[in-house]
This record gives structure tokens, C-alpha cells and sequence, in this order.
């Protein structure tokens, strides 16, 4: 099973080559939008990066509206690998 | 002519293979620095003759912000800082309300859509990016820096391969005459793909008999020419109406007198001298201009047998044996659908500076080109007058002529 470790440095390593992000742009409370600002051209290019990382799929049932925060995300990833395992 | 229907250029931006800026442009042609250097993926392709290409060398970019740099292929990027360094000359920080905005290129970027095909080989196709579609549209690099550079006019792009630079000239030169903008930035923009290279190769258009002297690969005109040296950048020209420079006091770089397009029907590949003829007359009449008052013809010449051989004696047909004319592929290679406006800006350069650019490479003229006055030395000449030739495969033909200012 992916650790949470795994999964947050995973992701930031995948944001920060999408998105050109530094460590310390990548804090647990940053807004995806209001601080990092992703638009939504960036949350579809997010999601197929995230996907490819994880071997997962976020678009379905994905909304953006409900991940604010870099830790949602986290969070979102974390549930969808569980049941990915199940 | 009076002057409520003049055309003017007020400012230039290039992005070449000697580098950004349109002094880097100029000063490579006057000191004929070599751009041209092997291409490591043509030299692994076997059955490819040509191995030299002339290409934009690696620039930092990230000063574009990445919210307009990632719908950018290289040929946007490209575009942007030539567009930059013209709205800068025109002493705009930010594009002036309503610009119209003419640009093109041959194709799109082939980069980015082999990345597309990796994926898709893969079974992979739902994972494209929208970023990546939106490198790839037609109007990919037009539409970027219309973003990047707020441009709020019409903005349109015309694509016809070679002639493509000029043919936006043109476009931008009818919108301006016809009162659609009074201001445009016009051009072409084009990014080097070893695929161009092969396809040339194929068509036997290629310079192939220089690979270890990349300097010398392509030599309009010559005896020992072969064909031509694919390149890639952007230029960009701000026109604009001779009203409107006036009343904001812009500098007047050059008039543009004339303009006409024309269709080969006969051959996608090989142009036929009448058709040629046609279109340098065309623009001579468009321009009220008599033949004898052109003091120079840049002409296309690519450097390929045909169309060196098509072009000159079309150009003594309209001009006579004492036109002089010359042609800048020898120090550039051929930038595709940046070439009529990288081309053209050297014209400008050429007239304010009273030098006449030597024809690279040029030791001996090819017997079955037109006796005309060929010139391999820089010269100093007086030059009020200049027709610019752009000629593309496909059979679309243009000519514009330029005019040092009054």
C-alpha cells in the first residue's frame, strides 16, 4: 500500500515539472487556485499528470470545487488509492 | 499616391538562427557569420542526403509567464519575443488598442505532435494534455501571442508554406489600406523539424554536396548549387498607416508600396516562369511602380535548380538584363514561413543602410540562370526601391515592394 509520504511527494514532484513550482510554493495548506494559481486549463492538465503518476483515474467523479487545498488533494489521491487496492 | 492611403512599417522584431533581435539578424548577413551547422538526427538517417539545417540557438524563455508559455511550441516562443521587440520599437509596453495581428506558418509544431503520437501508440490518447492541443492548433502561435501580448484586433493567420511571411505582409497591407485596422503586426513564424529536412531530401531540393562545410551548404544561383538548407525563426513587421505614424511621431523605417499574389496551377513543386512573371507584375502595377525604378530584386532562390532557374528568368522577363538581385538564403538557409518577413526586414535594413547584402556562396552563376547583376561582395549603393519574392510550394506566389521613406 502507497504510504502518504509516497503520495505527497509524488505529486509535488509531478506538479513541480507540470507546473514549474518551487518546494516551498508546495505547502499542505496552499490553494490550488488562489495561491498556486491553477486555472482550469492547468486543473485538466493536473488531473493527466496526476493519473500518469498514480495509475489511477481522477476524472471521473473528480471535481475541483471540492479540493481546495494542496492536502485535498492529497487526501483525494490517498482514498482513490485504497480503493484502486481494494 | 497621397498620403491618406499609405502603408508604412514602423518597427521589426526577428527571431533568427544568428539569434534574437533584428541587430543580431543584421549584423550576422553584413559580417556573414556561419549559422548553419549538422543536425545530429539527419547524420543517423541514412537514406537522408542533407545533414545541415540552421536553427534558433537554446534561449531561456521563462520570462514569458507560464500561464501563456504552456500553450507556446518553439515557434511560438519564437513569435513572442519577435512580436515583443517590434511593439517595443513602436514604443508600445503593451499592444495599442485594436492591433490586427497577421501571422502563419507552414506547419504546426511536428515536436509536439510526435510527443502526441508517443501517446497514442501507447493506447495512451485520453492522456494528451490540453496544453498540448493547444501548441498544436494551426493558429497555436497566433492565438498564444495574442494572450501573452494582449493583441485585441483581428487577428488572423495565413498559412502557405513558404510564402507565408509575406503573404501576412500582404494581408496586413490590404487590412490597413482597406481601413479594417490601422494598426497590424504581420509575419511568419516557423520551428525546425528533422522531418522537414527528410521531405526536401525526398523532393530532391536539398543541399546535399556541402555537409562538411555547413557554411557553404546553400548557394543561390551557383553553378554547384543543389538545393536549399532548412531554418527556422520569426519576423515580425509593425505596420501601420502613414496618418497614423505621423500623428504619434513614430519613425517611418520603410513604405510599403505594393502588393500581389498569384496561384501556379500546373505543379504543387515546380514553379513555371510566366506564373512568376505574373506575380512581380502584378505587384509592379498594384504599386504604380515601373519596372525600371526597382534598384533591387531579394529574390526567393532557395538554392534549389528549378526554382533559382524559374525566378531569374522570370525576373528579366518583367525586369530586363540590368536588375540587380540578390538572394539571402546563403546566410540564413530557408526559415520557411518566417523567410518573406526575416527577408524582408534585411530589405529594410538594406535601404536605410545604402548596402546591397552579397549572395552568399555565390562563386559562379549557373549558365541557365537569367544573365541579370548578380553580387557575391557587400556593396555600398544608393537603394530606394527593393522587391521582395516569396514563393512557396503548394504554388502560392507573392511580391511586395518596399521604399526607403520620403
Amino acid at each position: 500500500m502507497i504510504t502518504r509520504e509516497e503520495i505527497i511527494k509524488r505529486t509535488n514532484d509531478a506538479l513541480k515539472k507540470e507546473f514549474e513550482f518551487t518546494d516551498a510554493q508546495l505547502t499542505p495548506t496552499a490553494q490550488l487556485r488562489d495561491d498556486l494559481c491553477l486555472d482550469s486549463l492547468d486543473a485538466v492538465d493536473m488531473v493527466v499528470v496526476l493519473e500518469q503518476q498514480f495509475g489511477v483515474t481522477l476524472r471521473q467523479g473528480y471535481d475541483l470545487r471540492t479540493i481546495v487545498t494542496l492536502n485535498d488533494l492529497y487526501d483525494f489521491i490517498e482514498k482513490l488509492a485504497r480503493t484502486h487496492n481494494k | 499616391m497621397d498620403d491618406s492611403n499609405t502603408v508604412v512599417i514602423t518597427a521589426m522584431g526577428a527571431t533568427s538562427p544568428y539569434g534574437q533581435g533584428v541587430d543580431a539578424l543584421w549584423n550576422g548577413m553584413l559580417s556573414s557569420q556561419n549559422c548553419m551547422h549538422t543536425v545530429p538526427e539527419l547524420e543517423a538517417l541514412e537514406m537522408v542526403n542533407t545533414k545541415v539545417a540552421a536553427t534558433v540557438p537554446d534561449a531561456d524563455y521563462s520570462f514569458i509567464p507560464r500561464k501563456y508559455r504552456r500553450s507556446m511550441s518553439r515557434m511560438g516562443l519564437y513569435a513572442c519575443c519577435a512580436a515583443q521587440e517590434a511593439l517595443k520599437q513602436a514604443g508600445y509596453d503593451v499592444a495599442p488598442n485594436k492591433l490586427g495581428f497577421f501571422m502563419g506558418s507552414t506547419l504546426n509544431s511536428i515536436s509536439v505532435w510526435m510527443e502526441l503520437t508517443g501517446y497514442s501508440q501507447g493506447a495512451h490518447l485520453e492522456l494528451v494534455k490540453t496544453s498540448d492541443f493547444l501548441q498544436i492548433m494551426n493558429h497555436s502561435p497566433l492565438a498564444g501571442v495574442c494572450q501573452a501580448l494582449k493583441i485585441n484586433g483581428p487577428a488572423m493567420g495565413g498559412s502557405e508554406a513558404c510564402a507565408t511571411g509575406l503573404m501576412n505582409m500582404g494581408l496586413g497591407f490590404l487590412a490597413i489600406r482597406q481601413g479594417l485596422v490601422e494598426q497590424a503586426l504581420c509575419g511568419g513564424t516557423e520551428e525546425y523539424h528533422p522531418m522537414f529536412s527528410a521531405c526536401f531530401d525526398i523532393m530532391q531540393a536539398t543541399s546535399k554536396n556541402s555537409n562538411d562545410n555547413p557554411s557553404a551548404a546553400c548557394r543561390p544561383f551557383d553553378k554547384s548549387r543543389t538545393g536549399l538548407v532548412v531554418a527556422e525563426g520569426c519576423g515580425l513587421v509593425f505596420m501601420e498607416s502613414k496618418k497614423s505614424a505621423i500623428k504619434r511621431g513614430a519613425p517611418i523605417l520603410a513604405e510599403v508600396l505594393g502588393f500581389y499574389a498569384n496561384t501556379e496551377t500546373e505543379n504543387m513543386a515546380y514553379p513555371s516562369a510566366e506564373t512568376l512573371k505574373a506575380c512581380m507584375q502584378g505587384a509592379l502595377e498594384n504599386a504604380h511602380v515601373k519596372a525600371e525604378e526597382v534598384d533591387l530584386l531579394n529574390a526567393h532562390a532557395t538554392g534549389t535548380i528549378a526554382g533559382d532557374i524559374a525566378e531569374t528568368q522570370a525576373a528579366y522577363d518583367v525586369f530586363g538584363p540590368k536588375l540587380r538581385i540578390n538572394s539571402l538564403k546563403g546566410h540564413l538557409g530557408h526559415t520557411m514561413g518566417a523567410s518573406g518577413t526575416l527577408e524582408s526586414i534585411a530589405c529594410i535594413k538594406m535601404l536605410q543602410h545604402n548596402t546591397l547584402l552579397p549572395t552568399k556562396n555565390l562563386k559562379q552563376v549557373d549558365e541557365r540562370c537569367a544573365p541579370l547583376q548578380y553580387n557575391a561582395q557587400l556593396q555600398n549603393i544608393p537603394l530606394n526601391i527593393i522587391m521582395k519574392n516569396s514563393f512557396a510550394i503548394g504554388g502560392n506566389n507573392c511580391s511586395l515592394l518596399l521604399r526607403r521613406p520620403l
